[in-house]
Order: structure tokens, then sequence, then C-alpha cells
């Protein structure tokens, strides 16, 4: 170890790494910086302890001695010159000697590449404000451009008017099967559920009154006009709506969408028109489905647990349940469907080249039908009711 | 001689179909070692096997004295972080930005502050030729040539003794790919690093690689400097080198 003359240099021994990487002498009155031991990234922390704990004089030339070192990597080559160069050192006070030409190479490597500065690699914090305004922006900007898609899809479907034979008949098909008959068993589950939990619930009520007969008008309209179209509309969105976004998502990715372009055909009139059209004409036909399901599930706790057998709740549903309650919620479930149906699709085109889109967009046309559906539901409530139907 | 990689009899069975049949060779350190074969002769699939991601039917692998498929998971995990890949299509995880993507090695196996391995991140950027702000980017913002190079910069951030490459001037233009290829030979000359390269592209061969083994019908059939190789009787290997012939005249 050498001997320390000058005061102006503060010796650094790091104690605690158990093996020193820097020792730091005057030889013949020029400071000398020893490197030795394993230089590499297993050892870094206390290297970077070393290093800190380096005081130079600003100004003054030195040479870095290679002669101990037992191993060197960029990592360990990089700290130091990143250090060195925070000391305020520049190039032309630093000589190097005593390197293995292998240590020698690398370091050589490593100085080259630092010219360029290295990058900050902590990405942006934004504050609570920002966030809400860049949401805010997004979300108009969303908005704006659904509109658009939904004038392109208009004027694609207007084209077919003319030309029906390019009508993708079979694909429609297809996807009705799909969205509209696979869904039967689920759609006609939940609402029969749903059916016996409102009677029974509303039941409970009417017992206390003897009015057990009054669950029929509960159970038909509450069925009929809100909760079958609402829950077939909500399970179509979660099925098919994000099986579209991830079906025409990852053809986007795939690069199908520019193939279909460069065809000469439109991709709206391939995959998005079908697609419309089967989930409009297979969501009425679930809600109807879910009506009859509804009144069922209704109609097994009344005959249990109310003392009324089928033939009474038929006869009283046929006098209380209107036929306009049930048209109006068949009435809904078309306006439902196109727009699960635009928004799962717009959403599909909207991914962009990497496999983490097509799930974050999936999620985002689920919650964006689920909020669209219940949110027409209520235009359609307040409305309606305005036009005392 | 110092051995890094001893492939011993090695003999891989999907079914009842054959790909390896006693495949043996072995990797000097500091060599850069190209492995060539006509498509579906297992060249990948040995490449998986190497580095332990699929285990052969038979034979042994040493990989820097560890066998692959004789040790622990422990021990395969510490295997793991002295060897470098490069995937075909830089597997860059496309969640994460370029410099975050060169950070995960040094977060999972290091115990380094934010404060060291951020910097670190981005020497590893510069090392492999990128520019600072490319670190900011997300991996689908990058041209093909830009990922290969991040996915390098992510091989190499846990200074490996060894790196694999798989097929890495596949998807480049020309001279992107020569480049890549200069790169390559310098980081292994000025690190020490031995370089084990999968490959179809002639030029990569002829301007870089000190040695070249052979694949065909499951075994090795050529072994050595790429001169001599060429000059070899087998028919695959005279067509695979002449297809350049043309572009030459």
């Amino acid at each position: 170890m050498m001997k320390s003359h000058g005061c102006s240099w503060l010796l650094s021994f790091p104690r605690d790494a158990g093996d020193e990487v820097l020792e730091h002498g005057i030889e013949d009155g020029t400071s000398v910086l020893y490197l030795s031991g394993v230089w590499r990234l297993s050892n870094l922390g206390a290297i970077v302890d070393a290093l800190r704990s380096l005081k130079l004089d600003a100004g003054r030339t030195f040479v870095l001695d290679g002669s101990r070192l037992e191993a060197l990597d960029t990592a360990a080559g990089f700290t130091l010159f990143r250090h060195l160069a925070g000391l305020g050192c520049s190039e032309s006070m630093v000589s190097g000697r005593g390197f293995d030409q292998r240590h020698s190479r690398l370091l050589r490597l490593v100085h080259e590449r630092m010219k360029c500065p290295p990058a900050a690699a902590r990405s942006i914090h934004l504050g609570l404000v920002q966030r809400v305004g860049a949401a805010a922006i997004n979300l108009w900007r969303l908005l704006v451009s659904h509109n658009a898609f939904v004038g392109a899809v208009a004027l694609d479907a207007l084209d077919l008017v003319p030309r029906p034979r390019r009508f993708r008949l079979r694909e429609t098909v297809s996807q009705f099967e799909s969205a509209g008959l696979d869904a039967v068993p689920i759609v006609a589950l939940v609402t029969f559920l749903i059916g016996v939990v409102f009677a029974y619930l509303l039941g409970q009520q009417a017992l206390r009154y003897g009015a057990n007969i009054f669950v029929v008008d509960g159970v038909g309209l509450a069925i009929c006009r809100e909760l079958s179209p609402l829950l077939a509309a909500v399970i179509v969105a979660g099925r098919s709506g994000a099986a579209f976004t991830a079906q025409i998502g990852t053809m986007k990715v795939q690069e199908e969408i520019d193939a279909i372009s460069t065809l000469g055909l439109s991709p709206i009139q391939v995959l998005v028109v079908p697609r419309l059209a089967a989930i409009t004409v297979a969501l009425p036909l679930l809600v109807f489905v879910g009506d009859a399901a509804g009144i069922a599930g209704g109609m097994l706790v009344a005959a249990w647990q109310l003392d009324l057998p089928p033939q009474t709740f038929i006869d009283r549903l046929h006098d209380a349940l209107a036929l306009k309650q049930v048209v109006v919620g068949l009435v809904k479930a078309p306006v439902f469907a196109v727009f699960i149906a635009l928004i799962a699709c717009r959403m599909g085109m909207l991914v962009s080249r990497d496999a983490r889109s097509v799930g974050v967009n999936t999620t985002s046309t689920v919650v964006q039908c689920i909020v669209w559906v219940i949110l027409i539901d209520a235009v359609f409530a307040v409305v309606l009711q305005h036009l005392e139907i | 001689m110092d051995r890094v990689l001893e492939v011993d009899s090695v003999v891989t069975r999907f079914g009842a179909e054959t790909v390896h049949d006693g495949v043996s060779f072995s990797v000097a350190r500091g060599e850069v070692v190209a492995l060539i074969g006509a498509s579906g002769t297992g060249k990948s699939v040995l490449l998986k096997e190497i580095i332990g991601l699929l285990r052969p039917t038979a034979g042994r692998i040493r990989l820097l004295g560890t066998d692959v498929w004789g040790s622990s998971p422990a021990a395969l995990n510490e295997l793991r972080r002295r060897f470098g890949m490069l995937f075909q299509d830089g597997a860059l995880f496309s969640s994460l930005t370029v410099a975050e993507n060169i950070a995960v090695p040094f977060r999972e196996n290091t115990d380094l502050p934010m404060d060291i391995i951020a910097p670190l991140a981005g020497f590893k950027l510069a090392l492999v030729g990128l520019p600072p702000e490319t670190g900011r980017k997300t991996p689908a913002q990058l041209s093909g040539g830009m990922r290969k190079r991040a996915a390098l910069a992510r091989a190499l951030a846990l200074e490996p003794e060894i790196l694999f490459l798989d097929e890495p001037t596949s998807g480049l233009d020309p001279v992107g790919a020569r480049a890549f290829d200069s790169l390559v030979r310098l980081l292994c000359d000025s690190l020490g690093l031995t370089a084990f390269i999968v490959t179809h592209d002639l030029d990569t061969l002829l301007s870089i690689i000190d040695r070249v083994i052979v694949l065909s019908a499951g075994k090795v059939i050529a072994d050595g400097p790429v001169a001599r190789v060429m000059r070899a009787e087998d028919r695959w290997i005279r067509e695979y080198f002449a297809a350049r012939a043309p572009a030459v005249a």
C-alpha cells in the first residue's frame, strides 16, 4: 500500500467491501489510482461505494493502474468512467498503465461508446390534474373518431344497397351462429335465474298484503321491458363484443386488414357489416328467449311459494302485460346491438402492432359497451316516459 | 483449450421423427461460431436444448462447465445469468419501454438501486449503437434493426460470457445486416465474448465467423473454418455456398 505524502489527497479504502477494489497513492509525485480485484457487475455495489468515497483534486493529472485487476466488465468500466467524469476529470488528465490487453480493449470500447450521453431511463409521472386532463382529451378524441367510424360504416353499408351480391351472407350467418345461437343457453340461464330471484323478492313483500297475484305484473313488466334486454345486451357485449375486438385486433397485428385493402376490398364491408348485421338480428331474438326464460323463472317461484298455479299465472300475465311492453324491450335490442358492434369493431381497428394492445382494447370494448348500453337504456326510459308509451 | 460449450451425442426425437441423431461438437472460449443447415434440420431446436428450454431425448450438453440437463433448476438459473440470448424477433417485452426492457435483468438479478441501473441501461443502449432517446420508446415504435440492437443490449445486460444469436440478420436490409454483424464481432473481440450464431446468412458467415458447423440429416456433416467447409464435397454445402455466386459474378 502506498504511503500518502500530499495532504491534497484523501485516501480511500473501502473496508466494508471485503476485497479492496480501489487504492489511491502517490508515486514519484504523481497520483496513482490502483484498480484491483474483481471489477464486475456482481461487485458493482462495492465499486460504486469506493468510487463515491474517492475525492480527487480537480485539475490534477493522475494515472490509472490496471496491473492488479483480476476481471473487468463493461458495467464496471462504465461506472468508473462515469464517476471520473462526475469528479470533473477530463480525458487529458487521465492516463492508463499496466492494463491487460483484453481490459484495455474493453475500456477503449466503453469509452468510445460513452461519447453519446446515456439516456435517462425514468418514465414520466403525471400529476393528478394532468392525468384527468389527458384522460378527458383522449376520451373526447375517441368519441370523435367513433363518430367518424359510424359515418364510414354507414357509407360502406349504403354502398352495398345497389350491389347486394357484395354482402357477405356466409360470414354473416357464421357470426350469427356464434354471437346469437351459441349465446342462447347462457342468456336463458341468466334471465331464468333473475326471474326466480325477482319473483322471490317481490313475492316476500306481496305476501304481507295478500297481493300475491300482482307478482305476475311485476315480473312480466320488469323482465320484458328492462331486465331481459339489458342482460342479453351485457352478455353479448361481454361475449361477442370482446370476440370482435380480439379477432379484428389480431388481424390488424398480422397486417390482414391491410391485405384486405390491398385486394381492393373494403375492410368495413368484409369485417364490420357482417358482424353488425349478425348481432342486430341476433340480439332481439336473444331478448325474446330471455323474456320467456325470465317469465318461466317467475312462474316457478309463483307456483312454489305464492300458491299461484301456472294456469293462473298465465291468465294474469295475459291481462297485466301489455304487448307494447314486450315490444319496447324488443325494440331496444337492435339499438344496443348496433352500439356494441360498432364499438367492438372500432376498438379492434384501433389496435396497434403489439401484443398488449389487443388485451387493452378488448377490455375497453367490454367497458364501453356496457356503459353505452346502460346509458341508452336510461335515454329510452326518459324518452318513452315523455311519449307516454 | 477452455471449452465453454460441449454438445455430446445429442439425440432428439419428436414421436417417430428423429431430428438429431447423435450431434456432437464443442466451442472454445472467444470463438465466433455459426451453426448452419437447411430449414427443418433442427438448428433452432438444438439452440433451445443448449440454453435449457427443451430437453433432448438423449445425450449431454455442457455449457460453461455445467451439465444443462443434469443440474437442479437453481443451478440452471445460475447458469442462465452467465449467457445471453438474442431471439429471432428480439422478444422485447411489449408493455415496457426499451430502457425498462434493458433494466429488467438488472432489476431481477442484482440488488443495485435504480440510480445505478438507469444510467447502466442507458450505457448498454450506447454500447449497441442506439441513440439515447430510443430508451423512451416502446418496442412497437422501433424498426426491425433497432429492435434487434435493443434486444442485444438486453442480452448483454448481465455481462454474459457466451452469447447465443438466433438468425440475427433475418429481416434486416443488407446494410443493416452487415452493420449488425460487425457490431457482434466488435463486441466479441472487445469483451472477450464467445458467440454461437444460428444463421442462414451467407454474408454473416463470410464476414465475421471463425468456424462453421453444418447440420444435415440429424448429424454434423462439417465442422471447421469457413474457407475449408466451403470446399466440402457435400451437395447441400456446395449448393448453399453456390447460392451467392450469381450475385458475385
